[in-house]
């Protein structure tokens, strides 16, 4: 989730908080990368439509963005907008049920879906004669998708499977599933996208349908393509499929704020198959348009990026008590956390872990950061940029998010200027403002056979 | 460069004929397929032998600098992690530079140099901005002819080694692949794995000793991906490598490859869990097997995609699985078949029963030519859109070196899958696959899956540490 973040008025609004310091290099410049160039318009249905041609490749990557994920289901039906997104792989009027697959397969592409906190996205590769296939296909599933009891049964046992496999079967694999429930409580954020599987057997058929008519529509939707096709021909192709699918009502978002708590909150999971003590440190942070998620993101690098970063030499190299050390900005639609999550080597406890993860955060909290370090994370973040855009697949679902959640699809050329417009004094100044002792959360992996962790004083 | 156009109602008065083109009851029809031509690139080799490979890629303003090492682990010897112990301190120091200035001289450009070792070679990598192009050299031939291999350096790694092998014997992916190596390929330096004890037992000096004995210009290609021109980053690699002595490379003295007799089921008791992890292994050929590219439809039809038989079987028809696929895991000189899947306790041992059943299905029954059209375009068709990218590109020139593959391979590969028939499909199952002489692994509660494991053919127990437990 490094797609951070941005909106424009904000950050022409932003204000320097002082003078540049004496021993700050000139101002860095940025590399100019190839644009990448693009048109987007809506249809009379509401549908977005984003088109970069590209002729590099004769392959197509067509990316539909649902504006659906989890934090719009109920509390009492978690898992229900990823278990739909299995959903839409059944079939639809014209499609026969099981034939999505194959036909995508058949045609020399591959697909697949995700669904995640805020959005639910399905992508189509394939070689360039075979736009048509994608367009009929994603149009179908948006116009009338086949939702029956056949399908539900079946993806009822398989989503079950994945929950096994990805979260309850791994060392550490409740990790977001917890820190969600704790940084997150009482928002729709607190439980993560696959959620807890009995309520989708709690679940009516008739349910899934009320979900299709009130999110899967055109005026909730974003298309993107990229790659090997004519423009002008596209354009009628696209209006075809999908002008003719009805324009639904507006779509009611749930609107939500963090609130930090008072006092510090701990939480240890106790599993029989954690092999290592492992902790992690989360505060709130915000929104990803933000304009401080630029300065916690290089915030993060100054912590974690690279063997020269804090923790790392810190924690890895100098004291070897962990084995690994990350610092990375979560951040959402409705707000997000700065987690700081460490393994511990063999043998090391809890408390020395978080013990050194505290100091090195207020020692960056007393004395910020240095002018090397600054613009070491500018180039590292410079570096990502560059490298991050490469293929038609990684172009239209990155034209696609900076649309639906900045409402400007050109950051994807644009995005990096925020993160140079960041000044050094602003990195001290969002750890100062959001890394609280006082209001951070610490969820705890004993290692299993080590003995119990000592209870941490109450403050 | 973006274009808001008003274009709902540029069509509103247009809808009616626009809409008379389409018949979304049915499948539209491609257009003519684009040709899937392997990139050109460019090839040199220095007086030294390196070979070296250009590939150009304007897309982005970045060069990756991609050094192959024909010895991975297979050269071990008896001191078993050299070769990934080397591979893991090349870019924590060398002479010039300690590890703390390696790393903050390669972060604060956004450089990263990173090294990997497997069974046959190892990796490493430098990539960055194409403005920093001579740095990363610098530090890229640096990290590959001059490691320092310092002491402290190595006790760092040598500890998080031990950490990290703690964590794996709860990791079940980590155990299954572990044991299957060994099931598979027994003493043979391929089934190896890294033990407490082999962690131990190995001396800085030993590292010393690999690198000398193995980073040699003529055991060594390099492939240059990105958006630089041939004629100006080849002198910068001779200038960077053409010092680098070439040498004899030791021969290897390897014992004889085992062959999986019968079936057998291995099953690693990992008490708490909620899934079993399966993997169906039986011999294969090695990489350079001529029949590659139609054994690729042999696999995709059986459990290549969403489309193979085993994912429609097990996840599709039973709900048994998030997943199940199978693969062959190609190395230089020998090979196995790999079928997988995770499903919950109670269905472990059906699921496995279920896997032979499809194995022997390809074996003995004729697919339908639908069926086939349907993998070899699945095949054809990847192929084609993995071009796209350049990485994957260098990575397969490296390996028609590594692994002396016809210089032509990739040339005729999407032609050689696109005709493969039916009947070839069960000719080629019937000569590569076997469901019975197999060896099964699976890791999982063995209190709730054995008796049904039991049903399919003998267990034999393990525990965590992979030891066979007696009773």
């Amino acid at each position: 989730m490094k797609l951070a973040p941005f909106v424009a008025i904000l950050a022409a609004l932003a204000v320097p908080l002082s003078a540049v310091a004496k021993d700050d290099p000139a101002a860095p410049r940025r590399i100019t990368l190839k644009p990448i160039q693009f048109v987007e318009y809506d249809l009379a249905n509401g549908l977005h439509v984003i088109l970069h041609e590209n002729h590099t490749s004769p392959v197509i990557a067509t990316y539909v963005l649902y504006h659906v994920g989890s934090k719009n289901e109920r509390a009492d039906r978690t898992g229900f907008a990823h278990f739909f997104e299995h959903l839409m792989f059944e079939g639809s009027d014209n499609i026969p049920r099981g034939k999505i697959d194959k036909y995508v397969s058949g045609a020399g592409g591959n697909l697949n879906a995700s669904t995640s906190f805020d959005q639910t996205d399905y992508f189509f590769n394939l070689p360039s004669n075979e736009l048509k296939l994608a367009l009929w296909i994603e149009s179908e599933r948006m116009m009338h998708s086949k939702i029956d009891e056949v399908g539900v049964e079946t993806q009822r046992k398989v989503v079950k499977e994945e929950k096994r496999m990805r979260y309850d079967n791994q060392p550490y694999g409740s990790l977001f599933e917890e820190l969600s429930k704790l940084v997150f409580a009482g928002t729709p954020y607190a439980w993560v996208p696959i959620g807890s599987v009995q309520y989708i057997d709690q679940a009516t058929i008739q349910e899934f349908r009320d979900f299709y008519k009130t999110y899967y529509l055109p005026n909730n939707a974003t298309l993107a393509i990229a790659g090997d096709f004519d423009l002008d021909k596209t354009k009628k192709l696209v209006e075809e499929y999908f002008g003719p699918i009805p324009k639904g009502p507006d779509i009611k978002r749930p609107e939500f704020h963090l609130t930090d708590p008072t006092s510090p909150v701990t939480h240890d999971v106790a599993k029989p198959n954690t092999p290592l003590n492992a902790t992690m440190h989360a505060w709130h942070a915000v929104p990803e348009t933000n304009p401080d998620s630029y300065a916690l993101q290089l915030l993060g690098d100054i912590l974690s990026t690279g063997r020269s970063s804090r923790l790392y030499k810190r924690l890895v190299e100098k004291e070897q008590a962990a084995l690994n050390v990350e610092a990375f900005p979560f951040l959402l639609e409705n707000g997000g956390l700065l987690g700081v999550f460490a393994t511990g080597q063999h043998g090391v406890s809890l408390d020395e872990l978080d013990k050194l993860i505290d100091e090195e955060v207020e020692k960056l909290k007393a004395e910020g950061v240095t002018a090397e370090e600054y613009r070491k994370a500018l180039n590292q973040e410079e570096a990502e940029f560059a490298s991050g855009f490469g293929t038609m697949a990684t172009r239209a679902r990155n034209l696609a998010r900076y649309h639906v959640f900045y409402g400007d699809t050109n950051l994807i050329n644009t995005e990096l200027d925020r993160y140079f417009a960041v000044k050094r004094e602003d990195i001290q100044r969002v750890a100062k403002e959001y890394l609280g002792k006082e209001k951070m959360f610490t969820l705890r992996y004993p290692a299993a056979g080590a003995p119990a962790p000592e209870a941490p004083a109450a403050k | 460069m973006k274009t808001k156009t008003l274009l709902p109602l540029l069509l509103a008065g247009l809808t009616i004929p626009a809409f008379a083109d389409i018949d979304r009851t049915k499948k539209p029809e491609p257009d003519p397929a684009p040709a899937a031509s392997f990139p050109d690139y460019r090839t040199e080799t220095l007086p030294n032998g390196l070979k070296v490979f250009v590939i150009h890629d304007d897309r982005k303003p970045t060069v990756t600098f991609r050094l192959i090492i024909r010895s991975g682990s297979i050269a071990d010897g008896s001191k078993m992690g050299a070769a990934s112990f080397t591979a893991s301190l090349l870019n924590r120091g060398t002479e010039h530079r300690d590890a703390a200035t390696f790393a903050l001289e390669t972060d604060s450009l956004g450089v990263k140099v990173e090294a990997a070792s497997g069974p046959d070679s190892i990796s490493v990598a430098a990539s960055g901005l194409t403005k920093y192009t001579d740095k990363i050299l610098d530090l890229f031939s640096d990290a590959v002819l001059h490691p320092a291999f310092a002491d402290p350096q190595f006790a760092r790694v040598q500890k998080q080694t031990l950490s990290s092998l703690e964590a794996e014997k709860q990791q079940p992916s980590s155990l299954a692949e572990k044991l299957a190596g060994k099931v598979v390929y027994g003493s043979f330096p391929y089934g190896n794995y890294l033990t407490p004890e082999d962690v131990t037992a190995l001396k800085r000096d030993d590292l010393v000793a690999f690198h000398h004995a193995q980073f040699l210009p003529n055991n060594a290609s390099l492939a240059v991906v990105g958006d630089v021109k041939a004629d100006d980053i080849l002198p910068l690699i001779q200038k960077a490598f053409g010092s680098w002595q070439k040498g004899e490379v030791p021969e290897l003295k390897l014992p004889e490859l085992p062959k999986i007799k019968g079936l057998t089921i291995h099953l690693v008791d990992r008490p708490g869990s909620v899934q079993s992890n399966i993997i169906v292994l039986s011999d294969a050929p090695p990489r350079n097997n001529p029949d590659l590219p139609e054994l690729n439809v042999v696999n995709a039809t059986l459990g290549g995609g969403f489309s193979g038989r085993l994912f429609q079987n097990l996840r599709e028809k039973h709900g048994w699985t998030y997943g199940s696929m199978s693969a062959f895991d190609y190395k230089k000189l020998a090979g196995d078949f790999e079928a997988t899947a995770e499903t919950r306790n109670e269905v472990t041992g059906p699921a496995v029963a279920e896997i032979l059943k499809e194995i022997e299905r390809i074996r003995t029954e004729p697919a339908k030519e639908e069926e086939i059209a349907l993998q070899r375009q699945y095949n054809v068709g990847n192929y084609l859109l993995s071009l796209e990218n350049t990485s994957r590109t260098a990575q397969r020139v490296q390996d028609i070196d590594l692994y002396g593959l016809p210089a032509d391979f990739y040339k005729t590969y999407a032609k050689r899958m696109s005709v493969v028939t039916p009947a070839q499909v069960e000719e080629l199952a019937k000569k590569y696959l076997t469901a019975s002489d197999v060896a099964i692994v699976v890791v999982g509660e063995a209190k709730e899956i054995k008796p049904e494991l039991e049903k399919v053919g003998k267990v034999i127990v393990y525990d965590q540490e992979l030891k066979p437990v007696t009773k």
